[in-house]
């Protein structure tokens, strides 16, 4: 999901004063990018704030963290199934958060991370309003801010073309996942739909090393699953990269590879050699 | 399941000769239930297409000019046919265009005769090669004796004594290449697995030397992968050199060390990617022409691109 006005950053990149939302298409991307989200927080050891239904998982949490460090704000309205949601339960939702903005300020945090999945705002009778009303709190209570980072997440399938567009308007960030790999050359990205990566940039040797480490992250994630290359932006792929791919796809019990969107040069590559020569991996989309 | 290739030079004299052997092969390759085919110049086409009328569609036919155009690109073409016709056997009669070609061209197509014995030699294909043995220059007559291990002449058939193993053909092959390298030729050494400014200057210069994009990123990624096979090989100092000659333009990746490539290497067509010789096997395809020197001085393998 994108807007012109959206500046594009990775969970890493975010800083303070950031109003970040995230539109994910599937529960593997929500707690991908969210979860970079908390854990960075965690480990950086600056506070986490999480908004979330009561006995949902946090993302990105390993252990248990103290509660100085991780703060769980529980509602019970927030569950998907709770049903409609009403203005008063949402003001109650952006009182909570902005108290444990403010308590964590007064203890002297330096960097407070605050994120929750807000696709219950628009659930029920006037919910655009409803959720604008929310994202205005957070918008004041962030954009000035030199300590605050948000991201607020949307399920895409939880709201209409117009609403998503009418809630990106209102971030100034568009958060996107953090590369697996980034160079001067090379750069890989987690895709959720369809699951796989996205390369760009120039691949040979001297960086088959991490390419076969992303695919193996990927592939472990889901082991019975295709797995996709996005390789629109990829200028220069070796022949070594082939072989490894192959050797890649032969190695996998189940779920090909498939290759998306080839530039040229690889095109030609592959329409010379043959595709009887690249077992298990097959052409995609264009 | 595996079983031998009969691969035979058969040296005709006029068009009366070349019909009395080449109807009765095709016959029997029909009868046989082989996969026949006929590779042949325009004019031998015609002429069997009308004797051999009565085999109606049991026979393929395909015209020679369009056929063998760059040697390895028509073994690969054969080895399609081969595997695409199994379990059924190819039996073939194939005859290369020996007229147009530069000396080094002509040197390719005669080395191509040869490999054909390496290529298919558990194939179970019958090749009949037809030689016109009146108008042919001696030397290619000749040479068509070192490289098919039979012979058929004047109806008689036999070995051939004067048959060279495909390793021992190519290696001498490989020894008439003269290297000799125009001093404006420009150089770029390279150390590392990095290969993004060989990448760079190799196209570079592709530009300024008129390679279409698409012959030039063919001609990249062929360097690339010469390149890489010399890090893993090779011993330094290594480096790329190019420069234009004629209608080409010419790479050349050396390296100090013996990688010691073979007269066979990257000529015999891959089952997958997942086989050795895959990398060199595609360079082979991708350049219209790869030639390699194995010296007391190092290893040098020089990519050919026509513009």
């Amino acid at each position: 999901m994108e807007t012109l006005w959206s500046v594009r950053r990775s969970v890493r990149d975010l800083r303070p004063g950031d109003h970040a939302w995230l539109a994910y298409v599937n529960q593997e991307e929500r707690r991908h990018v969210a979860g970079a989200f908390v854990r960075d927080g965690l480990l950086a050891r600056e506070k986490v704030v999480y908004l979330a239904a009561p006995g949902e998982l946090i993302p990105g949490v390993v252990g248990l963290p103290s509660a100085d460090l991780l703060t769980v704000v529980t509602m019970e309205h927030l569950r998907t199934e709770a049903g409609a949601c009403g203005d008063a339960d949402a003001a109650a939702a952006m009182r909570a958060l902005a108290a444990e903005i403010v308590a964590a300020e007064r203890l002297g945090c330096r960097a407070i991370r605050v994120t929750a999945d807000m696709t219950w705002a628009v659930r029920g009778p006037g919910g655009l309003d409803r959720l604008m009303a929310c994202e205005r709190h957070i918008e004041r209570a962030v954009g000035p801010s030199t300590t605050v980072t948000a991201v607020c997440q949307f399920d895409q399938a939880g709201l209409t073309a117009d609403e998503l567009a009418s809630v990106g308007a209102t971030h100034s960030v568009l958060v996107t996942p953090d590369p697996e790999f980034e160079d001067s050359v090379l750069r890989i990205v987690r895709t959720f739909a369809p699951r796989g990566l996205a390369l760009s940039g120039e691949l040979d040797a001297s960086r088959h090393m991490v390419l076969s480490q992303a695919l193996a992250m990927v592939m472990a994630a889901g082991p019975a699953h295709e797995v996709h290359l996005d390789l629109k932006n990829l200028t220069f792929i070796d022949l070594g990269a082939l072989n490894m791919l192959a050797e890649v796809a032969a190695a996998r019990a189940s779920g090909g590879l498939i290759l998306d969107r080839m530039p040229a040069q690889l095109r030609t590559v592959v329409d010379t050699v043959g595709w009887t020569t690249l077992p298990g991996l097959r052409i995609g989309e264009d | 399941m595996a079983a031998e290739l009969e691969h035979r030079a058969f040296l005709y004299s006029g068009d009366d000769d070349f019909l009395r052997t080449a109807v009765p092969f095709l016959e029997e390759g029909v009868a046989a239930e082989r996969a026949v085919v006929v590779v042949a110049r325009a004019a031998n086409v015609a002429l069997l297409r009308e004797a051999a009328a009565g085999l109606g569609s049991a026979v393929e036919f395909f015209e020679s000019e369009s056929f063998y155009r760059h040697p390895v690109r028509t073994l690969n073409q054969y080895q399609h046919l081969v595997v695409g016709q199994a379990p059924r056997r190819v039996y073939a009669l194939a005859e290369p265009v020996w007229t147009g070609h530069e000396p080094r061209g002509l040197l390719e197509w005669m080395r191509y005769e040869s490999l054909i014995n390496a290529v298919f030699a558990d194939s179970g294909a019958t090749a009949l090669c037809p030689y016109d043995r009146d108008r042919l220059p001696p030397q290619i007559v000749e040479q068509a004796r070192r490289t098919h291990p039979d012979l058929l002449v004047d109806g008689v058939a036999a070995p051939s004594p004067h048959y060279e193993e495909p390793l021992r053909y190519g290696a001498g092959c490989d020894r008439q290449r003269t290297f000799d390298r125009p001093r404006l030729a420009e150089y770029l050494p390279f150390h590392t697995e990095d290969l993004r400014d060989v990448r760079a200057f190799v196209a570079e210069r592709a530009a300024l030397f008129d390679l279409d994009e698409m012959t030039a990123q063919n001609l990249v990624t062929a360097v690339n992968e010469v390149a890489a096979n010399a890090l893993q090989h090779g011993v330094p100092p290594m480096g790329v050199w190019m420069w234009e000659s004629g209608p080409e333009v010419v790479c050349e990746i050396g390296d100090n060390g013996f990688w010691q490539p073979d007269a066979l290497t990257g000529f015999l067509p891959p089952r997958s990617a997942l086989q050795r010789g895959f990398g060199l096997w595609t360079v082979r395809l991708l350049v219209d022409l790869m030639e390699v020197r194995a010296g007391w001085d190092g290893t040098f393998v020089r990519l050919r691109m026509r513009r």
